[in-house]
């Protein structure tokens, strides 16, 4: 059981890496947003697995449905934003968004 | 277990899709497929509550949310990615995960496990009454979120 762990935790591990490259990397608002979700994914990936290693499924999963629950709310607002910000700059770039506006 | 690699690799590969793809639609069509990965390896792992949260709401809701989204700001496609991205994030992508293997390869049965004791009970036992307080939580939350689209989508004054 400890064993099968390592694996989910390489696969958890190198979800979040791809996530924060992408957050580094990338310049598209909506591109770095699914960057955050990727993370997501590994974290809820990690909680479940060690939950299922450690023989406390029940709880990790109560954990996750938070998380989830958590996730919509951040995804709606955010999203909302990024379209304010579209409306407002004409563009999705992150960089003219340094420009100061008053 | 061969199942359950595939599913895993199936996983981080859509998940690099999702972030390399240049159209934004297709993009978020591979992260729908990811988390619909994601939700049936948690069914696998004896977690049903958690896969159907995935499937259905990640998968489902927040995958229209961003289809919406990208309708809604069409010139998405404008923005110029750097040139070196390209070439960076591969590369990087594949140095973490040979370091990745090797770190985990050196860990394995290096960390003790510590004892646990044995859940009793049902879900609704541990979420009701072990969690009360991340219900609550979860209520306040939800409500913020409501609050916060409704502020950005208000009608503006005119004097604006």
């Amino acid at each position: 059981m400890i064993n099968a762990w390592y694996l989910y935790l390489f696969f958890s591990a190198a979800l979040i890496l791809a996530g924060l490259l992408c957050l580094l990397t990338k310049r598209n608002l909506i591109r770095l947003f699914i960057g955050i979700m990727v993370i997501g994914k590994g974290l809820s990936l990690l909680l479940v697995s060690t939950g299922f290693a450690r023989a406390n499924i029940l709880l990790a999963q109560a954990l996750v449905v938070t998380f989830i629950v958590v996730e919509v709310s951040l995804v709606a607002a955010a999203l909302a934003l990024i379209i304010n910000i579209y409306r407002t700059t004409g563009s999705l770039d992150v960089r003219k968004l340094t420009r100061l506006k008053g | 277990m061969i199942v359950q690699t595939a599913l895993l690799v199936g996983l981080v590969l859509f998940s690099v899709l999702a972030i390399v793809l240049r159209d934004l639609l297709k993009a978020a069509i591979s992260l729908a497929v990811a988390s619909l990965l994601l939700g049936i390896v948690f069914f696998r792992m004896n977690a049903p509550y958690a896969g159907v949260f995935e499937i259905s709401v990640v998968a489902g809701l927040i995958t229209v949310l961003f289809i919406l989204t990208i309708a809604l700001t069409n010139a998405g496609e404008e923005v110029r990615e750097s040139r070196i991205v390209r070439w960076v994030f591969p590369l990087f992508f594949l140095a973490f995960i040979v370091i990745d293997a090797l770190v985990m390869k050196g860990l394995l049965q290096k960390i003790p496990a510590l004892p646990s004791a044995p859940e009793i009970g049902t879900f609704g036992d541990v979420l009701w009454k072990g969690r009360t307080l991340d219900l609550v939580g979860q209520i306040a939350v939800i409500l913020a979120g409501v609050f916060a689209v409704l502020a950005l989508f208000r009608k503006r004054d005119k004097h604006d």
